[in-house]
């Protein structure tokens, strides 16, 4: 009896850690693929300069520059909205009715493909309000594309804050404004920057929302204004290894390009992980 | 100082307030029976009402003490002490109230004052207050080292008690008409024997408080041994 | 009567929590309110700073007075009436702030900036909690530096901050060490000639070395009010003598 349990556990144990392993491998491979093929065309040239020959040569400075002002537009738009509808949803309804709605609404927001975003943006943004495809309309786009998960991981920070320092707040006269402000939010705070920043590498990530909206094939010169358009890295990879005018030639600089773009959504993450304890151990000093 | 230590030092005070009262009892009582004064006497009477109203008191603050607090160890073995001298001393100033009577009724004046020497009544009377006093230190300081004098003093008393019977018999052969006085001052010798032995109780009360032994009823047990 | 309940009837959705209390605390005093879990009494304390407004679905009737008024009228404003009654709650709740800042909290939420004031009302608020000479060399350290029994503390010295002439404990020493336990006793014994205390406890022992008066709830309803003293010696209802007594249930 005992060695027959014994040995389904070890076996169990064994699938278990294989299949956790094989995992990790894959993880490794990509990340080594890209890495390898990646580093040879790495330099300060490579990130600097502006696409030459067709895009078989140069860098891919513009790029690079697109995609941080991508980032930074969706981000101006999206957190302080989801931010607010999450305490609002949070903190503020009391009709459980309508949250349970909210709630369902954003969750099917999140699982919208992003080519639909894409679509839209370039329905609304780009014609309705006449945007044109530029970083405006590109960014309001992604905006719209991370507002659930920003609203999610902002709710569930909040949710975590414990009652007991509401009620105490409370109870010292504090409003309930005054006490989201000063305590929940503060407390709160550590675990709502990882969801920002977790959007933020989806942000940098994603290629279909900015396909109609805002990116560009090739530009000379860097946008001037919000409403010029932009090139952006995923969008750059996208044509380069697809439509380019030599794509046997140019692979190098896709993978290249794939290599910044991982190296950028790395370093967010890990990033977000050095914010979060900072703001944790502040929170406990 | 913690409140319930507060409550602990009140309860201590008043017990040695009334050991203070019943001490001047007995110490009037026994002037008022040496000297013969009423008046002395008569004030030793008035005032064992203090005493007893000092025990209900004592005793009434012991149970809210117990019941609020519920002490536990040396808090309760006091609790349960002060329960229990407050008791004796009321008994001991009932003593000295019925020898303040003997003094009044002076039924017995005739007797002279040969036979009371004889009797070494002074010498009991101050014996026993001694070990009351002996008592209150030990009570007070918390210290049990005069607990070997006070039970020999009381051994004491008991001789010169079992003493005062041959005395009393002796004299009975001679005086026969005063046998009446004579069997009054065996009430008497019995009454200042009684407080020794109520003295014997408070010391054993309050080895149980500081030291958690008993001490009572000891003798009988290493005989049975 | 500092505190003052005229037929409070209290309901969670249909569940009727209090039934019918009536109670009249004096001012400076200690009341204790015990009785088996789920008996109202944390329910009744948390009526008298509103604190039940958080929870949804809840119904009030009758009178609940603090100083002669009626807390439940309009025009008394709820962080008004929270200035005036303090609580402290079961569990120590200081935020993930400095002591310094844990204490000036009620301070500055009310409105009040005047930096040398609330350092002054810290130090005041810390003293007489007794927490001051413990923490005055690490104001500005996180409060969860703190134990248990000092978190609770502050917790203590915050609600007093603000100066309230009432203070309302749900069960402060219940997740506390015996050590701890009986500081915050030997406090609310000193914290009584200022304040008027109503303390909620599982603990009778504990009811019975702190208060002056004792409320037992049972099923809703309080089944006796009276002095501390006759409820412990010579309870007039049997089922308060078969609950004090360890008989109940």
């Amino acid at each position: 009896m005992i060695r027959s349990k014994n040995i389904q556990q070890k076996i169990a144990f064994h699938i278990f850690r294989l299949l956790s392993f094989g995992i990790l491998g894959i993880l490794v491979w990509i990340l080594g693929f890209i890495i390898y093929n990646g580093i040879q065309v790495i330099s300060w040239e490579f990130i600097t300069s502006y696409p030459k020959e067709g895009m078989t040569e140069g860098g891919i400075f513009p790029a690079i520059i697109g995609t941080i002002y991508l980032v930074i537009g969706s981000m101006i738009f999206a957190v302080p909205l989801g931010i607010m509808s999450a305490i609002y949803i949070s903190e503020y309804a009391s009709n459980q009715k309508w949250v349970r709605f909210i709630r369902i609404m954003t969750n099917n927001l999140a699982s919208i493909p992003s080519i639909v975003f894409g679509l839209f943006g370039m329905a609304l943004f780009v014609h309705t309000f006449g945007f044109g495809d530029s970083i405006l309309a590109g960014s309001l786009t992604l905006g719209i594309l991370i507002i659930p998960i920003v609203i999610r991981t902002t709710e569930e920070a909040l949710k975590a804050v414990p009652e007991s320092y509401r009620l105490g707040s409370f109870a010292l006269g504090a409003t309930k404004l005054q006490t989201i402000k000063n305590v929940v939010f503060p407390i709160a705070f550590p675990n709502i920057m990882t969801g920002l920043i977790l959007s933020v590498g989806r942000v940098s990530g994603e290629t279909a929302p900015i396909l109609f909206t805002v990116a560009a094939y090739f530009l000379p010169k860097l946008p001037q204004s919000i409403f010029d358009q932009a090139m952006a890295l995923p969008y750059h990879l996208y044509v380069i290894a697809t439509s380019g005018t030599d794509i046997e030639a140019s692979k190098p600089i896709a993978y290249g390009t794939a290599f910044v773009l991982i190296s950028i959504v790395l370093t967010i993450n890990l990033l977000a992980g050095w914010i979060r304890r900072y703001f944790e151990k502040q929170n406990s000093i | 100082m913690r409140h319930t230590e507060l409550e602990i030092q009140e309860l201590k005070t008043q017990v040695k307030q009334m050991w203070n009262l019943v001490v001047a009892q007995l110490s009037k009582t026994k002037k008022a029976l040496l000297e013969n004064d009423t008046a002395l006497a008569l004030e030793v009477i008035s005032q064992e009402k203090r005493v007893n109203a000092y025990e209900l008191k004592i005793e009434s603050d012991c149970e809210n003490y117990i019941a609020l607090y519920s002490p536990v160890a040396v808090d309760l073995r006091l609790a349960l002490t002060l329960i229990k001298i407050s008791n004796t001393l009321e008994r001991i100033g009932d003593f000295a109230e019925g020898i303040a009577r003997h003094t009044i009724s002076q039924e017995c004046n005739v007797i002279d004052t040969k036979i009371m020497e004889d009797l070494g009544v002074e010498k009991m009377m101050d014996t026993v207050l001694e070990m009351l006093l002996d008592g209150y230190i030990a009570f007070e300081t918390e210290n049990t080292k005069l607990t070997e004098k006070i039970l020999s003093l009381d051994i004491q008393v008991d001789e010169l008690y079992k003493n005062g019977f041959f005395i009393l018999t002796e004299y009975l052969n001679t005086q026969e008409k005063n046998a009446m006085c004579a069997l009054k001052l065996i009430i008497l010798l019995r009454k200042i024997e009684r407080i020794g032995d109520h003295c014997n109780n408070i010391i054993e009360d309050i080895v149980f408080y500081v030291d958690a032994e008993v001490l009572k009823h000891h003798k009988k047990i290493t005989i049975n041994q | 009567m500092m505190i003052e309940a005229k037929n409070i009837n209290f309901y969670y959705g249909n569940f009727h929590a209090l039934k019918g209390i009536n109670i009249a605390i004096p001012a400076n005093t200690v009341t204790a309110l015990i009785g088996p879990s789920g008996c109202g009494k944390s329910t009744f304390l948390r009526l008298f700073n509103r604190m039940n407004d958080t929870i949804q679905n809840t119904k009030l009737t009758g009178e609940c007075l603090v100083n002669g008024q009626n807390i439940y009228d309009k025009t008394v404003q709820v962080d008004d009436l929270r200035k005036n009654v303090g609580m402290v709650f079961q569990k120590p709740n200081p935020f993930p702030k400095s002591i310094f800042e844990n204490v000036a909290y009620g301070l500055k939420v009310n409105g009040i900036s005047d930096k040398k004031y609330i350092a002054e009302r810290v130090e005041q608020s810390l003293i007489a909690a007794a927490l001051w000479n413990e923490v005055k060399d690490k104001l500005h350290q996180s409060a969860f530096a703190l134990s248990g029994g000092q978190q609770q503390r502050l917790c203590i010295a915050r609600a007093l901050a603000i100066s309230p002439s009432i203070l309302l404990m749900d069960e402060p020493a219940s997740a506390l060490d015996p050590i701890s336990t009986s500081k915050i006793e030997e406090l609310i014994h000193e914290l009584k000639e200022k304040y008027t205390i109503v303390i909620v406890t599982h603990n009778m022992q504990q009811a019975a070395r702190v208060s002056n008066k004792t409320g037992f709830f049972m099923y809703g309803e309080l089944i006796e009010y009276s002095d501390t003293k006759k409820m412990f010696l010579n309870p007039e209802n049997i089922q308060t003598q078969n609950y004090i007594t360890g008989r109940f249930g």
